[in-house]
């Protein structure tokens, strides 16, 4: 059994016992780490951890991540994660919370650039009217 | 002495001001515990993430990175963490305070540095004093801010530091000390000079015999490369957070007071209403007494 736990800003994500996991990521290929693997410190760009537990198999997509593994405990800390299923459907739902995101980002700058070109234009107005 | 009705109205007006207000200071307490919530759960990450930095750089000291090496500063970037919003009483004037006395110290020109304004407030502040912005668009600092938020920025620096367009990156922002106390201050984010990092391996190295010998995949300073940035993004992350805090607290206690002011003021007008009733009441009276004694 190994100890798996992964961390992200909000706190921990996913704290559990698995009996191995593959690691997949953009940067450097697929690996497993199976129970009393050598300590071993990987990093994460974009990529997916496949956690085997029994005949259970979950999916943790993760952005930005390190893996560390020392023990039999691996810790895996990641900016941005999300637990799935299935590893399309978590990354495809990842990256539409990320776009959605980014969208709302845009949407609120532009209504507070407008809100303030209003304020600003109100506050004109009712100078002029107070001469 | 201005009329009963006056007097009415302007009671009336600071009433409705201070409910404003109070509940503002409410939903600022809220938010700050939600903050202070943040900071707790963000904790861990930092911690894990540099101590698996610190394992990696202790295991080879020859093993180096731009982002740890220092190189003359000729052209520095600022981050100025503020508020989108204001009313959180001196918040953000005291950081750009700080920051424009800093300034004023170190550089002679405006040439010599850019600014990387997060907050709508420090964005326009940065366009009211005509220095230059490394981002064209206002990057709002969100009650719930996430990394995805001020990513855009932090590639752009992070990049810049790596091409030597920049070579130092500084931030000036709030930190939290209670709800009743912030102090700005102003923190180099890159390059990582006095490394705490390394001083926390030794620590932890000193206590134990033996060392654990790590695997990197693919190389330790592969690892390295894509650690470091990520370190130095967590670390700006980190006084985010504490800067929204700091807002919090601080629009808390603005609040707080406006509210104890208005209610000193309300109490001041009311003696004056209450004067000027009596004034009235007075004035009819004679009236009365003096029309009454002329029928007579």
């Amino acid at each position: 059994m190994i100890k798996l736990v992964v961390v992200t800003p909000s706190g921990e994500l996913y704290n559990e016992t698995v009996d191995y996991i593959v690691v997949s990521s953009k940067n450097n290929g697929d690996f497993a780490i199976l129970k009393d693997h050598a300590p071993l410190i990987s990093a994460i760009d974009v990529g997916y951890v496949k956690m085997v537990q029994g005949d259970k198999t979950l999916y943790t997509v993760i952005i930005n991540g390190a893996l560390e593994n020392q023990d039999n405990l691996i810790n895996i800390i990641a900016q941005e994660a999300h637990v799935g299923l299935n590893k399309d459907s978590a990354m495809q739902h990842l990256n539409e919370v990320r776009q959605e995101r980014l969208e709302e980002n845009r949407k609120r700058t532009q209504d507070f650039l407008k809100a303030e070109k209003e304020l600003r234009k109100n506050i004109r107005e009712a100078q002029a009217s107070k001469r | 002495m201005s009329s009963m009705r006056e007097i009415k109205n302007r009671i009336n007006a600071t009433e409705k001001t201070s409910q404003i207000t109070k509940a503002m200071h409410m939903v600022s307490a809220a938010k700050l515990r939600k903050a202070e919530r943040a900071i707790k759960a963000f904790r861990p990450l930092t911690r894990r993430l540099s101590r698996v930095l610190g394992r990696v750089l202790a295991a080879d000291r020859e093993l180096t990175h731009p982002i740890l090496e220092g190189r003359p500063a000729e052209k520095t970037v600022y981050i100025l963490v503020s508020s989108d919003r204001g009313l959180a009483g001196p918040y953000n004037n005291n950081l750009f305070k700080a920051f424009e006395k800093y300034v004023e110290k170190h550089h002679d020109t405006k040439d010599e540095f850019e600014i990387a304004a997060l907050g709508y407030k420090a964005f326009s502040f940065a366009k009211r004093k005509k220095y230059t912005l490394i981002n064209e668009e206002v990057i709002q600092v969100r009650d719930d801010v996430q990394f995805l938020d001020f990513q855009s920025i932090t590639d752009e620096f992070i990049k810049g530091f790596l091409s030597g367009k920049y070579d130092r990156i500084m931030v000036f922002y709030t930190q939290f000390v209670n709800t009743l106390t912030q102090n700005v201050k102003h923190q180099t984010l890159i390059p990582l000079h006095d490394n705490p990092l390394l001083e926390l391996e030794e620590e932890e190295t000193s206590e134990k015999e033996y060392k654990t010998i790590y695997h990197y995949e693919p190389s330790a300073g592969k690892v390295l490369q894509e650690l470091l940035p990520m370190y130095v993004v967590n670390l700006l992350y980190g006084m985010i957070l504490e800067a929204k805090a700091s807002e919090h607290a601080s629009r808390m206690t603005a609040m707080k007071s406006a509210t104890d002011n208005a209610k000193d003021l309300i109490q001041d007008l009311q003696l004056h209403y209450n004067r000027a009733r009596q004034d009235a009441i007075t004035t009819e009276l004679t009236d009365i007494i003096g029309g009454a004694e002329a029928l007579n």
